[in-house]
């Protein structure tokens, strides 16, 4: 087996990934730095995919602080505080990164200043923006810098294990998806930068690849998670029949610019949803409403809802959203001049691993950025604070990583031992017929969303545990063929077993929960329950049985008490 | 909609039978086919959107993305061959080093002029900018390569999309390695003169991209250079464009 060893190993070429590899390099170029993606270096993954934009702060009639409790209030207050803050304190420094060292360019203003735009929760217009595609500036900027300074990337190679000794990561087991082949690779650091995506709904965001891998990785080798019932879907997923469009974004722009959400009937629900913020309510409030039209009857011939945006003029529409109108063009619609039928679709995951605000894990050697962490959004993420979480603590972790990666030890994994490693990811070629891992994908899609979706019972809660069991189960059945090299149905098993593994945290955690807030929204205790609730749902594999263990925490209010928590919550208690 | 697909393989072409359905796309029909009729069948996507730039290949012919080539459009047979002027790693899936190192050569990352601390005052309408927004949202996809014609006689060609970067970081007032790009552009093998603007790239660019409007460019600037020593247009000073105070 190949084998190498590194001194930062970095999973994932999205925002946090690469801005962490040029933050690494540039506090000590001498640093042996390693790059694995899933896909080719940037394009795959989700910050290439950000349509709306980055939330920062640079007005002066703005403030941080009021972004931090915009970010608070759309969390519901269970954010991790020293997270949320350093987000938005590092979001404007970020920005001018971007512009001038990264080479992004924002769009402007009439006067030449970086344009702002009006995203949902948030009160003031804070969204710096390319056009609608912004992912599109802000990852091809980044992947230029990297080829800039010639950093190591290993492309089309996916982590399949960490591996740990005692409580320490040393490293990961890679495969080489276009060989076909193991890569053992040691590192004194280990990012975890490969981003959710929580593709295991049947409606769903993400590009295509994406499978949670490293939620479950950081799971496996027993890294404490949080919030992992905290799954949002965004309130406009596009429908295009059996197409793979379907589940793509229509921007939150389109909402924030005063878009219409409509049923079947013609009516503008939100009015009875959230009188005050109708459509730019936030994404949990939005998308659940979308919901419960469809599920009461109100719904297109595809099952959806309506967004229009026809009454701000199309060619206002045109000029705005060019990349949206572009997209909804493809499947033969006009989002300039009448409704377009979209429904909530899986988006983001707040749940990740628990981590400090410098990306330290509960393993040492083990860091982790981006989408894999968890708590700065808490309940229910903010649009424009995603691509600032990716980048923002992408440079912060960066750069710990660069202080920090000399002064851990580098531990060689023997050759036998990763042999012994590879031979787990590779059962499913021992089977002649067996179930196809794409098969059992769309099953997993259809039970999530059915029983741990955005609405949420207890007894459909235990039963999808079971059913977890059973698709768990059904996972040692499947069975890949043809060659090795570049074989999907292989990437198709292994994407499927951690979708698997993540969702019964998922579920696990969504059981916990005896209350609604945010994006976990439970029929039997449909309220927010302050008194009892201001708390942080753990997951953690026991280290002896291998087990899924639960446990909760009362949140720590190290910053800031909400207006209303002031009853029940009593002191700031300073980290 | 029944419909036969021909797929250029590694190992030769393989005809399939997919039945498909509305508003579905050419990576929709590879997903069947890969999924229900020959798992053995390789191809490479990420966003299927339009974003990233993964899915290039030959359709019936053209070149185009995959997840944005509706099958409406293409008929009953549908033939699909990988990125022409590429390396083939399997089936449809290309090695795409090829079309980097010379996107690479050409220093496609900013090299920033160290006084511009903050980002610079550009309106939308100045001429400032007019000239790179065109140019901008390249999601490198390798397909202007993939139909460039002058690649078939000089490989070395630096190509539609790296010159295309290449203008838009010599066009940008915030650059400092002006000089040492357009001496790569410049270069009479590989460089901007073995384009004979057949404009191939501009029509197959997925995101309306001119490539050959910014190699014209280029070649401008080339000849004013030629002629006229280094008394072309100077860049503008920072003070008019970087906003004071920040």
């Amino acid at each position: 087996m190949r084998t190498e060893s590194v001194d930062i190993l970095i999973l994932g070429s999205g925002g946090a990934g690469l801005f962490a590899a040029l933050h690494a390099y540039d506090q000590n170029p001498s640093l042996d730095i390693l790059v694995v993606t899933k896909g080719l270096l940037g394009k795959s993954g989700c910050t290439r995919m950000v349509q709306g934009g980055f939330n920062v702060v640079l007005d002066p009639r703005d403030s941080i602080e009021r972004h931090f409790t915009d970010t608070l209030k759309g969390g519901r207050y269970i954010n991790d505080q020293e997270l949320a803050w350093a987000l938005v304190k590092d979001a404007p420094e970020t920005i001018n990164e971007l512009e001038t060292r990264v080479g992004c360019f924002f769009d402007r203003r009439e006067d030449g200043t970086i344009h702002q735009k009006a995203f949902a929760g948030q009160s003031f217009d804070r969204t710096v923006h390319r056009g609608d595609l912004t992912g599109i500036e802000i990852m091809e900027r980044l992947r230029d810098q990297v080829l800039g300074r010639g950093i190591h990337v290993l492309e089309e190679h996916r982590a399949v294990e960490l591996v740990t000794e005692e409580d320490r990561v040393v490293g990961a087991l890679v495969l080489d998806i276009r060989r076909g082949e193991f890569v053992g690779i040691s590192a004194r650091a280990t990012l975890l930068a490969t981003g959710g995506g929580p593709t295991m709904y049947k409606i769903a965001a993400p590009s295509l690849e994406k499978s949670e891998d490293g939620l479950a990785l950081a799971y496996r080798a027993g890294a404490l998670m949080r919030d992992m019932e905290m799954v949002q879907f965004h309130p406009t997923g596009l429908l295009a029949g059996a197409g793979r469009v379907t589940g793509s974004v229509l921007e939150e722009g389109l909402r924030g610019a005063g878009g219409y959400l409509f049923n079947a009937r013609g009516e503008r629900y939100m009015v009875h949803y959230d009188k005050e913020h109708l459509e730019r309510a936030t994404r949990d409030v939005v998308a659940r409403a979308g919901y419960m039209e469809i599920m009461n009857g109100r719904h297109g011939p595809q099952g959806g809802v309506f967004i229009d945006v026809s009454h701000l003029g199309a060619a206002f529409v045109r000029k705005t959203f060019p990349g949206m109108v572009q997209r909804v063009k493809d499947i033969g619609c006009d989002l300039a001049t009448g409704p377009v039928e979209v429904s909530p679709t899986a988006h983001f995951h707040m749940g990740g691993v628990a981590i400090d605000a410098a990306g330290h894990s509960s393993l040492l050697g083990l860091y982790v950025a981006g989408e894999d962490a968890g708590g700065v959004h808490g309940a229910n993420r903010l649009g424009g604070n995603g691509v600032a979480e990716s980048t923002i603590y992408g440079r912060r972790v960066g750069d710990a990583l660069g202080r920090e990666a000399m002064d851990l030890s580098l531990t060689i994994t023997s050759e036998a031992e990763w042999e012994r490693r590879a031979v787990h990811h590779t059962r499913f070629w021992r089977r002649g017929q067996g179930g196809n891992p794409a098969h059992l994908l769309l099953e997993l899609k259809g039970l999530m969303w059915d029983r741990c979706g955005l609405v949420r019972r207890e007894a459909d809660l235990i039963a999808c545990q079971e059913s977890l069991e059973e698709l768990e189960a059904r996972v040692e059945h499947l069975s890949v063929g043809g060659d090795r090299e570049y074989n999907l149905r292989w990437g198709d098993a292994l994407n499927v077993e951690s979708l698997i593994t993540v969702s019964q945290m998922i579920v696990r955690s969504a059981l916990v929960r005896t209350e609604s807030r945010g994006s976990h929204y439970r029929e039997d205790y449909p309220h927010e329950d302050h008194a009892h609730w201001l708390k942080t749902v753990y997951v953690q594999q026991s280290s002896e049985s291998k087990t899924m263990q639960t446990m909760t925490r009362d949140i720590a209010f190290t910053r800031h008490i909400p207006e209303e928590l002031k009853e029940v919550v009593n002191d700031v208690v300073p980290r | 909609m029944q419909v036969t697909v021909r797929v250029e393989r590694s190992t030769g072409t393989a005809s399939y039978s997919v039945d498909t359905k509305a508003q579905q796309t050419v990576l929709d029909v590879l997903f069947y086919i890969q999924n229900e009729l020959d798992e053995t069948l390789s191809f490479r996507c990420s966003c299927r959107v339009g974003m990233c730039g993964s899915c290039g290949m030959v359709i019936n012919g053209k070149e185009g993305l995959a997840c944005r080539t509706g099958l409406d459009r293409l008929g009953p047979v549908v033939t699909l061959q990988p990125m022409r002027h590429q390396g083939r790693i399997k089936d449809l899936v290309v090695d795409m080093g090829d079309f980097f190192s010379k996107y690479e050569a050409v220093r496609p990352y900013l090299t920033p002029r160290p006084e511009v601390q903050d980002p610079i005052v550009a309106s939308p309408r100045s001429k400032l900018r007019e000239a790179i927004d065109l140019g901008l949202e390249c999601i490198s996809c390798g397909l202007c390569l993939s139909a460039c014609d002058v690649m078939t006689a000089v490989p070395e060609f630096l190509g539609p999309a790296a010159l295309n970067r290449a203008y838009n970081l010599i066009a940008d007032v915030r650059d400092d390695a002006r000089d040492r790009r357009l001496a790569v552009v410049g270069q009479a093998r590989s460089g901007v003169w073995q384009c004979h603007t057949h404009m191939s790239c501009v029509e197959v660019c997925p995101k309306n991209i001119a490539p050959t409007r910014a190699i014209a460019q280029l070649k401008q600037k080339l000849i004013v250079r030629r002629f006229m020593g280094h008394r072309e247009r100077p860049i503008p000073k920072l003070q008019y464009i970087v906003k004071e105070g920040g």
